[in-house]
C-alpha cells in the first residue's frame, strides 16, 4: 500500500554506520525487546509480585494464542501478503476441540496434530487462491474467514461445551514449579522459526516479500513459496488455537474474533513492514507480549481496563511512526 | 465549444494510435455493474420458487432499507479503496456516531435535530486523524485506521462505562421509520445519496484526482494534483458516512450498542470488491459498490428466510465472495474485452 524502498543489499552496505546498526537492530525486535523489558521493569517496580513465577507464568499464558497467532500471520505479512482467515482458524480449533474434547496426554496429543491440520487445510485453500488463483490475499482471506466463521457456528452454535482437562491443566502448568508450559511452547516455534530461515524456503519468504519479480527471475518459485507461507501461517494459527483452548477450558464459535486485530497490531508493534520483506517472527512474538505486559501495567497503575484500548492503540502508532523515522534515517545516506 | 473540440480531437488522437485502453476500461466496469445488478434481480425473483412470500415489493423494499447502511458506508470504504488506502475504523466510527445520538442527544434533547452535524463533526475529526496519521506521519492505512479503531473504541468504552443508555433522537428515527411518497424516506435518502455519490466519485474534479492518485501516485504529483489535500479528504469521507450509518442505526433499532459496527466492516470491503474495484486501488465505480451493497443484503436475506442455521448461511456467503472474485479476476475480463470487440 504504501510505497517503500527495498531494503539494500548486504554487499552494498559494507560500511556499517551508527544508523544503518540501530536500523537493523529495530527490524530485528531489538526494539521491541527493549521496550519490552523497561515495560517489565516499571511493571516490577510498581508490583513487587509480578517478578514471582506464578505472576510471570499467568502473563505468559495470556500471551501465547496473540503470541502464535501473530507469529503465523508474520510469514504472510513477511510475503507482502495478509491474512484474516486467522480468526477463523482458532474458532475452528477452539470448538472442535470443545466438542470432541480427548482425554489424556495422548487425545491432546492427537488434538494438537487436529489443530495443526485444520490450520494447514485453511492455509492450503488460502494458498492456492493467493499464489495460483492471483487473488488479492486481502480479499480471499476475507471470504475463507467468512467460511471458517460459519465452519465454526456449524460445529458449535453456541458458546458452551469442555475442552479436556489434561489439555486445560497440563498447557498452563509450569514445569518443576518455574517453567510455563505455554513458553516452552513459544520457544519451540522461535526454534523451528530459526531453523526454517536458514532454509531456501526461509530466505525466499524474504525475498518474494522484496521485490516479487527479482525473485522470480532469480529462479524461486513464487507460487509455491507464497502458498507455503500460507500453510506454515495456518499451522501456527492452529496451535494458538489449541492454547487459546487450555487458556479458556470451553468453546466458543467466535473465540478467534478479538484476536484478529490485535494479531495485525502485534505483527506491526514488532517492526514487521507490511510492504512486505522486513522484519521477523521474534519481533511478532513480543509485540504481542508487549501489547499484553501493557495491558497488566495499566491495570496495576489503577487505570481502568475500559482505557486499555487508548493506551494500546496510542502505542502502536508511536513504534511505527518510530520505526519509520529510524529506517528512513538508515536508507539516507 | 473549445472544450468538446478539444475532446473530439483527443478521441481521434486515440483511434489513430490504436489505443483502447479507454474503451476497455469502460466496457470491464459496464459489464461487471450489469452483471451485479442481473444476479440481483434473478435472486429476487428466483426467491418465489423458494418461498412464495419472497421477490415481492415489499421485500424488495426491506432489501433496500437493509442494504441502505451498507450503501452508505461502502461509499466511504470505496473512495478509501480507490485511492490505495483501507479503513478498519468503520466499526468504531459507527459506534461513535451512534453512541453520540444516543447518550447525547437522546439523553438530552431528542427533539434537537441540529446537533447531528455535531455528531457527524465529531467522527469528520477521527477521519482527520487517521488522515493526518496516514499522510503526514506515514503509518499505513491498515495500521493507522486499526490504531484508531481501537483507540475510539475503548473512549466510548470508557465514556458509557460499559453501557450505552438513551433512545434515538427524532430526527433518526423519523428518517428510518417515516415514509415519503408511499416509499420509505430512508430509500429516497439513500437514492439521494447515491445520485450525490456518483456525481462526486466520477463526475467531479475532485474524484478524478482520486482516481489519479489510486493508479499513480508519482505520476498525480507531477500532474499537479493537489496529492497531500486529496489523499486525506477519502479517510474524512469515510468517517462522515460511518457516522451517518451509526445514526441510521441508531433510528432503525432505537438505541446504540457498543458492539453496534462489528457486522459492518467485512460486508464494507465485499461490497467494494465485489463491485468490481480493484483492491489495489484506481479502479471501480461507486454504482458498481452500490451493486455489490445491494447483492450482498438481497443474499443475506433470501438465505435467512431459507431457514438455513447461521453457520450454514455464513459459509454460503462466504462462498459467494469467493466465487464472485474468482469470476472478476482481470484474466476474464481481458478474454471478455477481446470477445466485445
Amino acid at each position: 500500500m504504501i510505497d517503500t524502498t527495498a531494503p539494500l543489499a548486504p554487499s552494498a552496505a559494507r560500511q556499517v554506520s551508527a544508523a544503518t546498526l540501530l536500523r537493523r537492530v529495530v527490524q530485528g525486535g531489538g526494539m521491541i525487546l527493549f521496550i519490552y523489558l523497561a515495560l517489565y521493569a516499571y511493571y516490577g517496580a510498581i508490583e513487587p509480585r509480578a517478578l514471582r513465577a506464578h505472576s510471570i507464568a499467568d502473563l505468559m499464558n495470556n500471551t501465547v494464542p496473540l503470541a502464535l497467532a501473530a507469529a503465523g500471520l508474520t510469514f504472510v505479512v513477511l510475503n507482502r501478503g495478509f491474512d484474516l482467515s486467522v480468526a477463523g482458524v482458532i474458532s475452528i480449533c477452539n470448538v472442535t476441540l470443545a466438542v470432541a474434547p480427548l482425554e489424556g496426554p495422548g487425545g491432546a496429543a492427537l488434538s494438537a496434530l487436529m489443530c495443526l491440520a485444520i490450520g494447514a487445510t485453511v492455509g492450503l485453500v488460502n494458498g492456492l487462491l493467493v499464489g495460483y488463483a492471483r487473488l488479492q490475499s486481502i480479499a480471499a482471506t476475507l471470504a475463507t474467514m467468512i467460511i471458517c466463521q460459519g465452519i465454526a457456528l456449524v460445529i458449535l452454535r453456541a458458546p458452551g461445551g469442555f475442552v479436556s482437562e489434561w489439555i486445560v491443566y497440563e498447557m498452563t502448568d509450569r514445569l518443576w514449579g518455574v517453567i510455563p508450559v505455554s513458553g516452552l511452547v513459544v520457544a519451540a516455534v522461535l526454534l523451528v522459526w530459526i531453523l526454517i530461515r536458514r532454509t531456501d524456503f526461509g530466505v525466499s519468504i524474504y525475498a518474494v516479500g522484496a521485490d516479487e519479480q527479482a525473485a522470480a527471475m532469480s529462479g524461486i518459485n513464487v507460487r509455491r513459496v507464497r502458498a507455503g507461507a500460507y500453510v506454515c501461517a495456518g499451522m501456527l494459527y492452529g496451535l494458538a488455537g489449541f492454547m487459546l483452548s487450555a487458556q479458556t477450558a470451553t468453546g466458543n464459535p467466535n473465540s478467534g474474533a478479538p484476536l484478529l486485530l490485535l494479531a495485525f497490531a502485534a505483527v506491526a508493534l514488532g517492526g514487521t513492514s507490511l510492504a512486505g520483506g522486513r522484519g521477523g517472527v521474534f519481533a511478532s512474538i513480543m509485540g504481542a507480549a508487549t501489547l499484553m505486559l501493557l495491558q497488566k501495567v495499566l491495570f496495576s497503575s489503577g487505570i481502568s481496563s475500559f482505557y486499555t484500548g487508548m493506551f494500546q492503540g496510542s502505542v502502536l502508532i508511536l513504534a511505527v511512526v518510530f520505526s519509520g523515522l529510524i529506517a528512513r534515517i538508515g536508507e539516507r545516506k | 465549444m473549445t472544450f468538446s473540440k478539444d475532446s473530439t480531437q483527443d478521441r481521434s488522437a486515440f483511434a489513430q494510435t490504436g489505443d483502447a485502453r479507454g474503451v476497455a476500461r469502460v466496457s470491464r466496469e459496464t459489464i461487471n455493474a450489469i452483471a451485479v445488478a442481473v444476479i440481483c434481480i434473478a435472486l429476487l425473483l428466483g426467491a418465489r420458487f423458494i418461498n412464495p412470500a419472497l421477490g415481492s415489493w415489499s421485500q424488495v423494499e426491506t432489501v433496500l432499507v437493509l442494504g441502505s447502511f451498507l450503501v452508505v458506508l461502502s461509499f466511504g470504504q470505496g473512495l478509501v479503496i480507490l485511492t490505495g488506502g483501507l479503513d478498519l475504523s468503520l466499526p468504531a466510527v459507527i459506534t461513535l456516531g451512534g453512541i453520540m445520538a444516543t447518550n447525547w442527544i437522546g439523553m438530552t434533547d431528542p427533539t434537537a435535530w441540529y446537533l447531528l452535524p455535531v455528531v457527524l463533526l465529531a467522527c469528520a475529526g477521527v477521519g482527520l486523524v487517521s488522515a493526518i496519521g496516514i499522510v503526514w506521519l506515514r503509518v499505513p492505512p491498515f495500521i493507522m485506521t486499526l490504531a484508531m479503531s481501537i483507540i475510539v473504541l475503548s473512549a466510548l468504552l470508557g465514556y458509557t462505562r460499559g453501557s450505552p443508555r438513551g433512545g434515538s433522537p427524532d430526527a433518526a428515527t423519523a428518517l428510518m421509520k417515516s415514509s415519503v411518497l408511499g416509499l420509505p424516506s430512508v430509500i429516497v435518502f439513500v437514492i439521494g445519496f447515491v445520485i450525490v455519490g456518483w456525481l462526486f466519485q466520477s463526475r467531479s474534479v475532485a474524484g478524478r484526482y482520486l482516481y489519479a492518485i489510486g493508479t499513480n501516485l508519482d505520476a498525480a504529483r507531477i500532474a499537479g494534483v493537489p496529492v497531500v489535500l486529496m489523499q486525506m479528504v477519502p479517510y474524512v469521507i469515510s468517517a462522515v458516512c460511518a457516522g451517518i450509518v451509526g445514526i441510521m442505526l441508531v433510528g432503525y433499532s432505537n438505541g446504540a450498542t457498543l458492539r453496534m459496527g462489528d457486522d459492518y466492516l467485512l460486508p464494507s470491503i465485499a461490497a467494494v470488491v465485489i463491485g468490481g474495484s480493484s483492491i489495489l486501488g484506481g479502479r471501480g465505480t461507486f454504482l458498481g459498490t452500490v451493486g455489490g451493497a445491494l447483492l450482498l443484503t438481497t443474499l443475506g436475506t433470501i438465505i435467512s428466510a431459507i431457514g438455513l442455521q447461521i453457520g450454514l448461511r455464513t459459509i454460503i456467503e462466504g462462498l459467494i465472495v469467493l466465487t464472485a472474485l474468482l469470476l472478476l479476476r482481470e484474466e476474464l475480463f481481458q478474454k471478455l474485452g477481446s470477445l466485445w470487440r
